[in-house]
């Protein structure tokens, strides 16, 4: 069968991809570029004029201290968090592949916090940390306790927190999925020629999960670029707007303070950042990859 | 000898990571410690005694039916179902067939369309979302249906799936099966029907709770393409007990526990199939 | 396998979308449908029940179906209904802000001049030569008081004239706590309640609010000096300093706060007659009341509530919406004034203290009772609707919140709220 041909190429393109791509572009790339736009304009958001006004708003956009300050926040509070649900993740997915009792029960139980959205999980830890923690702590301490809310660095580290409960259970799926793709064959034979069981994770177990390696850190490096519900109803700023993230700012840019263009503009400069963070990692993952 | 001592070893391990899960466990479930012990409070008993098992004004079951009928659960149960359930599906199909065609083939065309799904994933939503309702509501007017949510739904999650098949028909999908596939006649289509598609289990089941779940969840998306309260689905419906001035802690709660259970279902049953897929890998 | 369990549940999910659609299909059987629907987004999210509850009362009785829309609280309604009308899909009647009104009325909003109720108000919002808001309800701020738990402490009847000046306040706040009461005062964190509700009324009891915006955003004000600012200020350090909080002030939960209110263990918060409808789900006392923002001052300010009308209704004028949906939309302001049903929706079943004048309000919540006395009579500093979008969110996030925690000086504060204007964009009005 010819397989270089154009015209075998076009159709074995469109019976696997065509409709992925016309779905994909039609709800991604069009309104994309149509949001590109609007970056241009100095639309308030509402109204029926949308005037031209070139790179207005990236210069404006670049002159907002508060902006580039939330993008700080954000850098920080992602290392961290990437770092922390790695890990985390990792290493429950290593013991709950390990074959030991229940750990089918710890798989669901550390998987449940993903079945509350964001918002709602927001609220609900919000009142654990403003409620819950703080009449405990008030009843261990017999005193008078401060929420870790209501400090700046507590927020975000609020924030992680809560972030590392959220996605280590998602993430520990991928890596579950990772442990159990290596296959036993490999880890016996490993077994055999004198592997310890931390040597077999270190030397044939990590390595030929690269795959979820990438994965799980573009998602939870992405993810806490962008992040935004647990930030609306956990923090929603406070204290002193001093933990509005990025994805945060640009909303209330846009859509409270009412500079759409600008708002949008600095949201298209957030996700610059975020494709070339993404990028830069995938493409380092994928070398890396072990081939089957 | 040295077995004995190898088991013994193990059982040790294996105690440790009991008592480190179950440490772990413990933390991670107290938010739901808490839904659970508050669904049973009137709002009053919520916040001055959150803690407290049985509230000043008593053990009440209340806030189920009550929120059951304000946020009319069955029809948005209904809503949440069908448009989870289609999404889901479509997105799995779509999505496993092209990354299966990215990975075989090096051409042009492909490289261009993931790289352009992996920087479509580090988009924040609000800088999609004006111009989606502009187009689809504004130009084409077909907002305020159900298939057009799950048009949508299929269309932002369609990258992230492909990436995670991506990574695993690369891994996991041995070349030499397809090839003597290829030799006993099939044609790509078949091949990927019948060959790596079953090998994909693990990757599907994995796909599919997540997906299933961020569709059930999700909010901003939904609220933006329903607007009509027939086709509510529950996260929206959920909303009426957020106030600016006032709200209904107890509701929230019960609707909470209500919508979780659906999927925590799916998820329970799909892990069974996450082991199977491993046993019946291909690799063996 | 596989097979069989999605199609098992493809088929479940099809049977509960059909269910779902059977049963929304009914409609009302008392009046004769005349198959007009109207759409309503309703920005006061605390009556949406009785606002849902009135609708099938309507339909009932006019045959027009009235379907109400909740705004979504984690948005402002300004960006809710700025999607709505990307999306081409308008509410026939769109509750919002005084301001938004502003920033819609050109292009989205039907002139309401010629309405019978236009009369009956002074209170409805003028954009260019149009009448374009309708006004829901009138609402003001000041100081809510728990009148029984001050009189369990001092043993004598609580008359709110008696702390008109901070002095006098302040001396009742130290028998308060003489008497037990640790902390009496209450301080709502929200940058809403800091930024919108409190920090305006050093503009709106300028002599002149807008020439004193106008100044600060040309830079030129003297904020730091202006007597106005101080007075509020000082009144503001004393909420401060008896704030039961303390501590943790800018995190202080806001239902917490209206329980202790309503159950006396503190005797004062600033709010308003909004307020109410988180207060009454606590075991509440009817003896409550809002009394002016103590201040030591000559201009009268100190015997007055801030406010006015509040939440403007606008009837959609584009042609998204037909002719008849207009019509009915109409139809239903008017019977919100004229018809008694829709007056006793407006009184008793929202307890909103109404903006028409033939409308009868005689059986408020006290809160409300109050407001409604205090504009009976004249004693109401109006609002201040021009205030730049980001105003609530900077000055009442940013600045307010750091000095009610202690974390900023009175000076810091005027510089900051200075620099800021520096930047704001003005709101064309």
């Amino acid at each position: 069968m010819k397989t270089n041909t154009l015209s075998y190429k076009i159709k074995q393109y469109l019976i696997f991809a065509g409709l992925t791509t016309f779905i994909f572009a039609s709800v991604v790339l069009v309104p994309f570029v149509y949001g590109l736009y609007l970056t241009f304009t100095s639309w308030d958001g509402v109204s029926l004029s949308k005037p031209f006004v070139g790179i207005e708003n990236y210069v404006n956009a670049f002159a907002d201290t508060s902006y580039w300050q939330s993008l700080g926040r954000t850098f920080i509070y992602s290392a961290i968090a990437v770092i922390l649900v790695n890990a985390v993740a990792f290493i429950i997915a290593y013991m709950v592949t390990s074959g030991i009792k229940g750990q089918n029960f710890f798989r669901a139980g550390f998987f449940v916090p993903n079945l509350i959205g964001g918002i709602v999980l927001g609220y609900v830890w919000k009142f654990v940390f403003n409620k819950a923690l703080v009449e405990l702590a008030e009843t261990i301490t017999s005193g008078h306790a401060k929420s870790l809310l209501a400090t700046e660095t507590g927020a975000i580290a609020a924030l992680i927190i809560v972030s590392v409960w959220q996605y280590a259970g998602y993430m520990m799926l991928i890596y579950v999925a990772g442990f159990m793709s290596v296959s036993e064959d490999v880890i016996e034979a490993a077994k055999i020629d004198g592997c310890t069981g931390s040597q077999s994770i270190f030397y044939i177990s990590i390595p030929l999960m690269t795959a979820s390696f990438v994965q799980c850190l573009f998602l939870t490096i992405t993810r806490c670029f962008m992040v935004y519900d647990v930030n609306l109803s956990l923090t929603n700023g406070d204290p002193y707007g001093s933990s509005a993230l990025a994805a945060m700012h640009v909303y209330n840019q846009a859509f409270i303070n009412k500079n759409y263009g600008t708002g949008q503009a600095e949201a298209l400069i957030l996700f610059v950042i975020c494709a070339i963070i993404g990028g830069i990692q995938v493409y380092v993952g994928k070398k890396g990859e072990v081939q089957a | 000898m040295e077995n004995a001592k190898a088991a013994r070893n193990k059982k040790i391990r294996h105690a440790i990571m009991i008592i480190v899960l179950t440490i772990l466990f413990i933390a991670f479930i107290f938010p739901f410690i808490m839904v659970v012990i508050n669904v049973f409070k009137v709002k009053a008993d919520i916040t001055a005694a959150p803690l407290a098992l049985i509230g000043k004004h008593g053990f009440t079951l209340e806030n189920f039916p009550n929120a059951i009928e304000k946020m009319n659960f069955f029809r948005s149960f209904g809503n949440s179902l069908f448009i989870t359930i289609f999404a889901t599906i479509g997105t799995i199909i779509l999505s496993s067939m092209t990354a299966y065609l990215i990975v075989r083939n090096n051409w042009k065309a492909n490289k261009i369309l993931f790289v352009l799904m992996i920087a479509s994933m580090v988009i924040p939503f609000q800088v999609l979302m004006i111009p989606l309702v502009s187009l689809y509501g504004g130009v084409f007017g077909i907002l305020n249906h159900r298939l057009t949510l799950i048009f949508m739904h299929i269309g932002f999650s369609l990258s992230m799936a492909t990436f995670m098949f991506h990574g695993s028909i690369h891994t996991n999908v041995p070349i030499s099966l397809e090839e003597a596939a290829t030799i006993d006649g099939c044609n790509k289509f078949q091949i990927f029907a019948q060959i790596v598609f079953p090998i994909l289990k693990p990757t599907i089941a994995t796909v599919a709770i997540i997906d299933a779940m961020a569709f059930w969840n999700d909010y901003l998306l939904p609220s933006l393409v329903l607007g009509r309260k027939e086709l509510y689905t529950i996260p929206i419906a959920t909303k009426v007990f957020y106030g600016t001035y006032s709200t209904d802690t107890g509701l929230i709660m019960a609707a909470l526990l209500l919508a979780m259970l659906p999927i925590l279902l799916l998820y329970i049953f799909l892990q069974k199939y996450i082991v199977e897929g491993i046993t019946a890998g291909a690799v063996k | 396998m596989k097979k069989k369990i999605v199609s098992l549940v493809m088929v479940a999910a099809m049977a509960m979308s059909m269910v779902a659609c059977g049963s929304s299909s009914d409609s009302g059987d008392s009046a004769a449908s005349t198959g007009v629907s109207i759409t309503v987004l309703n920005s006061k999210t605390e009556i949406q029940t009785q606002f849902e509850d009135m609708a099938e009362e309507y339909e009932k009785a006019t045959g027009v179906h009235v379907e109400v829309y909740n705004a979504d609280t984690d948005t402002t309604v300004a960006s809710q209904v700025a999607t709505k009308y990307a999306s081409n899909d308008p509410y026939t009647l769109t509750m919002v802000d005084a301001k938004d009104i502003y920033s819609l009325a050109d292009d989205y909003a039907y002139d309401l001049s010629n309405e019978d109720w236009a009369s009956h108000t002074t209170l409805g919002i003028d954009v260019n030569g149009k009448l374009a808001g309708f006004p829901v309800c009138v609402e003001a701020r000041g100081i809510l008081y728990n009148a029984d738990a001050i009189k369990e402490i001092t043993g004598e009847d609580f008359d709110p004239a008696s702390v008109a000046t901070l002095d006098d306040f302040k001396a009742l706040l130290d028998k308060l706590v003489a008497g037990g009461m640790e902390a009496p005062v209450g301080i709502l964190s929200e940058y809403w309640s800091l930024g919108a509700h409190w920090f305006p009324m050093v503009y709106e009891e300028q002599e002149d609010p807008d020439a004193f915006v106008n100044s600060l955003l040309a830079g030129e004000a003297d904020l730091a000096g202006n007597e106005k600012y101080n007075e509020l200020m000082d009144t503001f350090e004393t909420l401060v300093a008896y704030n039961y909080a303390k501590g943790s002030a800018s995190n202080a939960d806001r239902e917490e706060t209206s329980m202790m209110l309503a159950e006396g263990d503190i005797a004062f918060m600033f709010g308003g007659n909004w307020d109410w409808s988180v207060i009454n789900q606590y075991d509440y006392t009817e003896n409550m009341g809002i009394m002016p923002v103590p201040q030591n001052t000559e201009d009268g300010t100190n015997e007055m509530l801030v406010g006015g009308g509040s939440k403007y209704f606008f009837v959609d004028s584009s042609d998204a919406t037909s002719e008849e949906e207009r019509q009915a939309a109409l139809d239903f302001l008017n019977w919100l004034v004229s018809d008694p049903e829709g007056n006793a929706f407006l009184t008793e079943q929202c307890a909103l203290v109404p903006a028409f004048d033939n409308i009868d309000a005689s059986a408020l919540d006290p809160l409300s009772l109050s407001v409604k006395s205090y504009a009976d009579a004249g004693k109401l500093v109006p609002n201040y609707n021009y205030l730049p979008d980001d105003h609530m969110t900077v000055v009442g996030q940013e600045i307010m919140q750091k000095y009610l925690d202690e974390a900023m000086t009175r000076d810091e504060v005027a510089t900051s709220v200075v620099d800021y204007f520096k930047s704001a964009t003005p709101i064309a009005h």
